[in-house]
């Protein structure tokens, strides 16, 4: 379902240069994946990678849902793009990444309203399941962390995408409920049997939550620049 | 983009941020409303000047000074023109009276089409007559009545009357004539002038001498009407050239034009500056919109909308204020509608201010347009907005 092969990203130049290189990363569906390391150490870039947002500067291979993702950033097709994005992928943000003029229900359906979906039950099912029923008709201003954090996994998974990213999902949330948030994430995405791809400083938190966990390891090199690599299943 | 999508997004964005589109609509009600009253300032006083000029057959009358010698085929030539509304030849002055008792009444030859009848039944043959407003009063003449009127004329020193009875068909309003006058049909108006040249007319019976065989009659006037206000400028240039001195209203109209003309140069100078600010205020109302709603912006960006999908949600907000804008205008402007005719209005029918539909209609799509326009030139940095922006979310 995801297939990446020397997949190399860099910014920057000399001391102030920072590059990023996966060797491989190949998902299948419903496995799930942590990502760890230091603040600073390409975590994020690595999901903008995976998120399409970001192009990379080399590519050996990097496929996604059978579709050559080298190909479509060196045609610059960013509608097919944007397409992949909203139809196959499902975004968990730190801070949940609500918008905060609709209300619980209306942020869930949102992902399925941008493909023309119906409200097969779906949404409800999931608020069910992630319980926030009782929270569906409020802002998420009048939520707690741990509520909007559900939230957005709701609506992350509420379109069926094939992969599910999260960018430090539990990193604002109290050890109880960053567990609890964590557990109900997986859970949620094993139904579906959508990829997970989870990038935590939480390594702990990510091995009890039964993830396969990768760290990106990072290394000075001589002209000043930092190189960090995506290290195998450790 | 799916179009429903983004309007009921922008919608629910724009209500909750009810405040501050409180403040956007309010803005633009402060420019449209007080030019809406300006200008229908502008046009109620143009226009009920205009009508008044309109409503008084005589602003379009042309009259021929000093004598002429005109042809019936001429003036019927100038009444097919498409600038002139009404022409009738009209005989001598001097034999176109007639005495009633002792009153002596101006004649004037009168046709269908005549803008002084307006709506009046026209008199035909030679036994009917309307009479003026004035002249009825002094007669105690109605409709139906029949007055004896005679022709006086003098032959060799001596003087002879004939008399023949005439039949009121209607009488005028006042204000279409103001002095003491019947309208008759022209060849009333010929014979009376053929008695008063000694030559008989057999019609009414009359003796004199006998009308030479293909004699031409000439015509020293016309009572000539132009269709419309600003034909009476060009018909009095087509009469200077033909060497014809004639006598307009030309002037007066001029005067209203040229007032017409200056208010809506000072109309569209304030609208023109007014809505020159109302665009800035747009501009930057959008421009801190973005970079208000950069996080929202930057998560629907990561959902899958597009940059065209973002503008136009900058654009749709814009939208709606002016829409709200447009219809509180449109009810203030209705209030100050009625307090200044209630106010300054003296004659029924007239408007110290007044718009017509197609105005609001105009001011609708100026403001929405103008809304549009500034909006999506200050939302167009939605262009740089970064879907990674999204996925930061910080």
């Amino acid at each position: 379902m995801l297939n990446l092969n020397a997949v190399h990203k860099s910014r920057g130049v000399g001391a102030q240069r920072y590059s990023l290189v996966i060797p491989a990363l190949h998902l299948r569906a419903g496995e799930q994946v942590a990502i760890v390391g230091p603040s600073g150490c390409g975590k994020s870039t690595l999901l903008d990678l995976l998120a399409l947002v970001l192009a990379p500067d080399q590519v050996d291979r990097f496929e996604f849902n059978q579709t050559d993702i080298g190909g479509l950033w060196r045609a610059d097709r960013q509608t097919a793009l944007a397409e992949l994005r909203s139809r196959h992928l499902g975004y968990v943000l730190q801070t949940g990444g609500l918008l905060g003029f609709l209300d619980v229900r209306s942020n869930i359906a949102l992902s399925r309203q941008l493909l023309g979906l119906k409200d097969d039950g779906s949404v409800a099912r999931l608020a069910e399941q992630l319980e926030i029923s009782d929270q569906l008709a409020k802002k998420p201003a009048a939520l707690s962390v741990g509520q909007r954090q559900r939230v957005s996994c709701a609506r992350a998974l509420a379109h069926a995408p094939q992969l599910v990213l999260a960018d430090e999902p539990t990193a604002s949330l109290d050890p109880l409920n960053a567990e609890r948030v964590m557990q109900a994430l997986l859970a949620r995405a094993r139904e579906h049997r959508a990829a997970c791809v989870i990038a935590t400083h939480d390594e702990p938190l990510a091995r009890a939550s039964g993830l396969q966990v990768r760290r990106i390891a990072c290394r000075r090199d001589t002209d000043g620049g930092i190189t960090a690599t995506l290290g195998e299943v450790c | 983009m799916r179009l429903g999508l983004v309007a009921s997004l922008a919608w629910q964005d724009y209500r909750n941020d009810a405040w501050l589109s409180a403040c956007a609509v309010l803005a633009l009600v402060a420019v449209v409303a007080p030019l809406l009253v300006l200008f229908g300032l502008k046009f109620g006083l143009v226009s009920s000047l205009t009508e008044r000029l309109e409503n008084d057959p005589a602003t379009r009358e042309i009259i021929p000074l000093g004598g002429g010698r005109f042809s019936r085929a001429f003036v019927e030539q100038l009444g097919q023109r498409g600038d002139v509304a009404f022409a009738i030849p009209r005989t001598r002055q001097i034999a176109a009276t007639a005495q009633v008792g002792t009153l002596t009444l101006e004649m004037l030859p009168t046709a269908p089409g005549d803008p002084l009848l307006n709506g009046l039944p026209v008199p035909q043959g030679l036994a009917q007559i309307v009479l003026s407003h004035t002249a009825a009063e002094k007669l105690a003449a109605r409709p139906g009545d029949w007055l004896e009127t005679g022709f006086a004329r003098q032959v060799a020193g001596r003087v002879e009357t004939r008399r023949t009875r005439l039949q009121v068909l209607a009488v005028l309003p006042l204000e279409a004539f103001a002095r003491d006058g019947l309208f008759a049909e022209l060849s009333l108006l010929e014979a009376v002038e053929d008695y008063r040249d000694g030559r008989a007319v057999p019609a009414l019976g009359w003796d004199g001498d006998a009308v030479g065989a293909g004699e031409q009659r000439v015509y020293p006037a016309f009572r000539l009407y132009a269709r419309n206000l600003t034909d009476v400028e060009p018909l009095r240039v087509f009469f200077a050239g033909q060497n014809l001195l004639v006598a307009t209203q030309a002037l007066s109209i001029a005067q209203v034009q040229s007032l017409s003309r200056n208010l809506s140069i000072v109309f569209w100078i304030i609208a023109g500056l007014a809505l020159a600010g109302a665009f800035a205020a747009i501009f930057a109302g959008a421009l801190a919109a973005v970079a208000r709603k950069r996080r929202e912006l930057s998560v629907l960006r990561l959902l899958g909308f597009s940059t065209a999908a973002l503008l136009l949600f900058v654009v749709l907000q814009a939208l709606y204020s002016a829409g709200l804008a447009a219809v509180f205008s449109a009810g203030l402007y209705g209030l100050a509608e009625a307090g200044l005719n209630q106010l300054f209005v003296q004659v029924p029918g007239e408007h110290a201010s007044h718009l017509l539909a197609r105005h609001y209609g105009l001011a609708l799509v100026a403001v929405l347009g103008v809304s549009a326009v500034a909006a999506a030139c200050g939302g167009w940095r939605v262009a740089r907005i970064q879907a990674s922006e999204g996925i930061r979310d910080v």
